[in-house]
């Protein structure tokens, strides 16, 4: 009886059988496979596949109705010729440029301020954090809201200080700013990163350099921002590409207006496919954003990775 | 007891045997055979909505099932009209598209030209209810609902909608000034309507526009809120002796009488500080209904969809209506959705008997009770058909003459050409932003006009 059940066959006892049989390294490496399988498995079905229909697509007209036909390279040629591409290039552009560094000295000094040894700093990291988990749609509601012209609470008090009434969602010139304004609220999250690389800084640094006689500002110069400047390289390739990627706030605050101020890039791209129905123009627009976030990474690897100090490395 | 030894095989003969004799006997045997032999067909039907018009389509399903046990509706349901434009070409794209459903009107053509929609056009004429002559209120039904210019019907008109003015009746009655009314002679024109719009703005220090000292930028009260949707700016242009879209589906918008009933818009704001500069994005912040409601605000062009929450009932004031005013000629843009049955459907003949249905008085009442609809049939613009649905509290007293005299005189269909999400998104709104921030028509009309019509063209190619 007992000899019976452990020659029982189960589903996959072949599959038992065979890795059993490998030496350790090749079960190791198979354990590492397994283990990096939903990354891989992501990247085909959400990135490889989608990216290789929407090469396809560059050559396509598709109206998402009738079945694609194929134009060869009009959709191409059409980039150089659309008067809306500038324009949506320049909004996002320009947002880019301004708001990653606005937001990454934000975060960074919130990130310094709350790493301050003091009464109740839990109470101060938990509200300076809370913007950035607040939904994007429900920000986007809020901050409507807040910089409505006539009656926003942002213009009231700018008015209650003797400025004038500022047409943030009206005014082309100032829908950038509004945006601006609305992604340095959220830099909880890049807060919280810089906060945690602050405190993996060994205090005997400080210590040390107190002790040579080093001011507050020599001691942020020399020891806290050598140290943070991995961190800072993060936050920055990520907030560059965040910002590049910008959508739900501008498709639910200005619908790319006024005058197609706020026209960024994706929300571009989303037009084009879902309501003007040109699937085949917005498929080659992906890949215009595709390309300029790779040359702009490529970059910034080039210019600011250079100076990237890391402690441990060779 | 005594149970009883029965098989299953035995049970199913005795249960036939008495099922049949029973039905036979009461001459019920051509239905039964019927009813047993089918399930109720199941179909679906897409739409958007908030609660009102979520919790009305639920009622009109219900009712219909029990008209028609052979059917049943699903309702799919997507909040925000925008994003369910979105839902369906999405899932047309992937085979999964409903068998019936709302149709923007600025989707219609497109979908009617790529054979999406199921031609309705003998069933309605072969309909003895809806095939009647004067069903529908014409010509604007049939013209509209004529998609793609062949004369066929795709879909039929859910309603019609078009701008009105509501206003604060107690303020006018306060301040002794005559509102505006549906007839010819209380349609104001339109240095009336400035005129008095300058006595009800007033700026925190009471002052009125034209007074020595008036502060702009302090407004308290506003004469109006003007919706700057293209319905609204059209139907200023139209008034005018212009077009918002030529019988040809081109935007003609850079003639020299849309420009100048555009600017008049543009004055409203700039020139004569009557209307607030947020106008052109009313759905933020304060509402025009928060505003009229607080007395903030006098007067508000809205749709006539608006009346269903702009009303006494839901409101601290009373309510009033009024005509919007003219330039040379009162004239109005009507405008609405679509039902239509999609032409992939596995059951035309049910999905039709289902668009039928949200045409029949039923639904169109339910909808024009609550204040969003006007109705599209004839029958209910008579005398007796205005007593099954306008609602005090909702309707204003000369709510009437609205649809009995104003719209059937002065309403404006429009058709909505191919290419014209992309031209109206890409060309013809940022104008419009740029009219809101004080932008001269003349110099911003005539470029986005090309532009818009260009698309247009290559649409038309496609």
């Amino acid at each position: 009886m007992t000899t019976q059940t452990s020659t029982r066959k189960t589903p996959f006892s072949w599959f038992f059988d065979w890795y059993n049989q490998l030496p350790m390294v090749r079960r190791r490496t198979i354990i590492g496979y397994v283990f990096i399988m939903p990354f891989i498995l992501g990247f085909i079905l959400w990135f490889l596949v989608p990216a290789l229909v929407a090469a396809n697509l560059t050559f396509q007209r598709w109206n998402l109705i009738s079945p694609p036909t194929y134009v060869g390279t009009a959709n191409i040629e059409r980039l150089f010729t659309d008067p809306i591409l500038p324009q949506s290039l320049k909004a996002t552009f320009l947002f880019t440029i301004l708001s990653v560094p606005i937001g990454l000295v934000f975060a960074f000094f919130l990130a310094m301020l709350i790493n301050t040894p003091i009464r109740g700093i839990a109470v101060f990291r938990t509200i300076y954090f809370l913007p950035s988990i607040v939904p994007a749609v429900a920000s986007a509601v809020l901050w409507a809201w807040l910089l409505n012209t006539e009656f926003g609470l942002v213009n009231y008090f700018i008015r209650e200080l003797g400025g004038p009434k500022i047409p943030w969602l009206q005014d082309p010139g100032w829908a950038i700013p509004a945006f601006i304004i609305l992604s340095t609220w959220g830099v909880g999250g890049s807060m919280i990163i810089f906060l945690a690389g602050l405190q993996g800084i060994p205090e005997v640094y400080y210590e040390a350099a107190k002790l040579d006689g080093a001011g507050r500002f020599r001691q942020l110069w020399n020891i806290t921002l050598p140290l943070m400047s991995p961190i800072i390289f993060f936050n920055l390739v990520m907030g560059f590409i965040n910002s590049f990627q910008v959508f739900v706030s501008a498709l639910l605050i200005t619908n790319g207006g006024p005058q197609n101020a706020t026209l960024f890039l994706v929300l571009y791209i989303y037009r084009t496919a879902f309501q003007s129905q040109n699937m085949g123009y917005a498929a080659t627009l992906s890949w215009v954003l595709f390309f300029i976030l790779m040359i702009l990474s490529l970059i910034i690897f080039r210019v600011a990775g250079s100076r990237v100090y890391y402690e441990n490395a060779d | 007891m005594k149970k009883l030894n029965m098989s299953r095989r035995d049970f199913l003969k005795m249960m036939g045997v008495s099922g049949a004799s029973l039905a036979a006997s009461a001459g019920l045997d051509p239905f039964l055979l019927h009813t047993l032999a089918q399930e109720p067909v199941q179909i679906t039907f897409g739409g958007w909505g908030a609660v009102a018009e979520d919790e009305g389509v639920k009622a009109a399903i219900e009712v219909f099932q029990e008209e028609h046990p052979e059917i049943q509706v699903e309702w799919q349901h997507t909040p925000d009209a925008g994003e369910y434009g979105t839902v369906l070409l999405t899932n047309l794209a992937a085979g999964t598209a409903p068998d019936t459903s709302f149709i923007l009107s600025d989707q219609y053509e497109t979908l009617a030209a790529n054979g999406v929609l199921m031609d309705i056009t003998d069933r309605i004429a072969n309909d003895p209810l809806l095939g009647q002559e004067n069903y529908f209120f014409e010509p604007q039904e049939a013209y509209r609902s004529a998609g793609g210019g062949d004369g066929r019907w795709y879909g039929i008109g859910s309603t019609w909608v078009a701008p009105q003015i509501y206003y604060n009746a107690d303020l006018f009655d306060e301040m002794g000034i005559t509102p505006p009314g549906f007839l010819d002679d209380e349609i104001y024109d339109w240095d009336t309507f400035v005129e008095i719009c300058k006595q009800l703005t007033v700026d925190t220090e009471g002052r009125h526009p034209d007074d020595a000292g008036f502060d702009s930028e302090n407004i308290e009260r506003y004469a109006v809120d003007w919706n700057w949707g293209w319905q609204f700016l059209g139907s200023v242009i139209h008034s005018n002796g212009g077009q918002y879209l030529t019988d040809e589906l081109t935007f003609a918008m850079d003639t020299p009488e849309a420009i100048e009933a555009l600017q008049r818009m543009v004055d409203l704001i700039y020139v004569h500080h009557v209307s607030p500069r947020s106008a052109t994005l009313s759905d933020l912040g304060m509402t025009n209904t928060q505003m009229l409601d607080s007395g903030r605000l006098a007067m508000a062009v809205d749709g006539s969809w608006a009346l269903s929450w702009i009303n006494s009932n839901e409101l601290g004031i009373t309510v009033g209506s009024g005509a919007i005013p003219k330039i040379v000629q009162p004239a109005s843009i009507m405008q609405a959705h679509f039902h239509s049955a999609l032409a992939s459907s596995q059951h035309p003949d049910e999905a039709w008997e289902w668009i039928r249905f949200l045409a029949t008085p039923f639904y169109q009442t339910h909808f024009a009770k609550i204040g969003l609809w006007l109705p599209n049939q004839t029958s209910m613009l008579t005398e007796e058909g205005l007593q099954t649905w306008l609602t005090e509290g909702i309707h204003p007293d000369n709510y009437a003459n609205f649809v009995t005299d104003y719209l059937p005189k002065y309403g404006i269909a429009v058709r909505l050409p191919s290419g014209y999400i992309e031209a109206s998104n890409n060309f013809i709104t940022p104008a419009f932003d740029a009219l809101a921030a004080g932008s001269a028509a003349a110099d911003v009309m005539p470029a986005a006009v090309q532009q818009a019509n260009d698309v247009l063209a290559m649409a038309m190619q496609m």
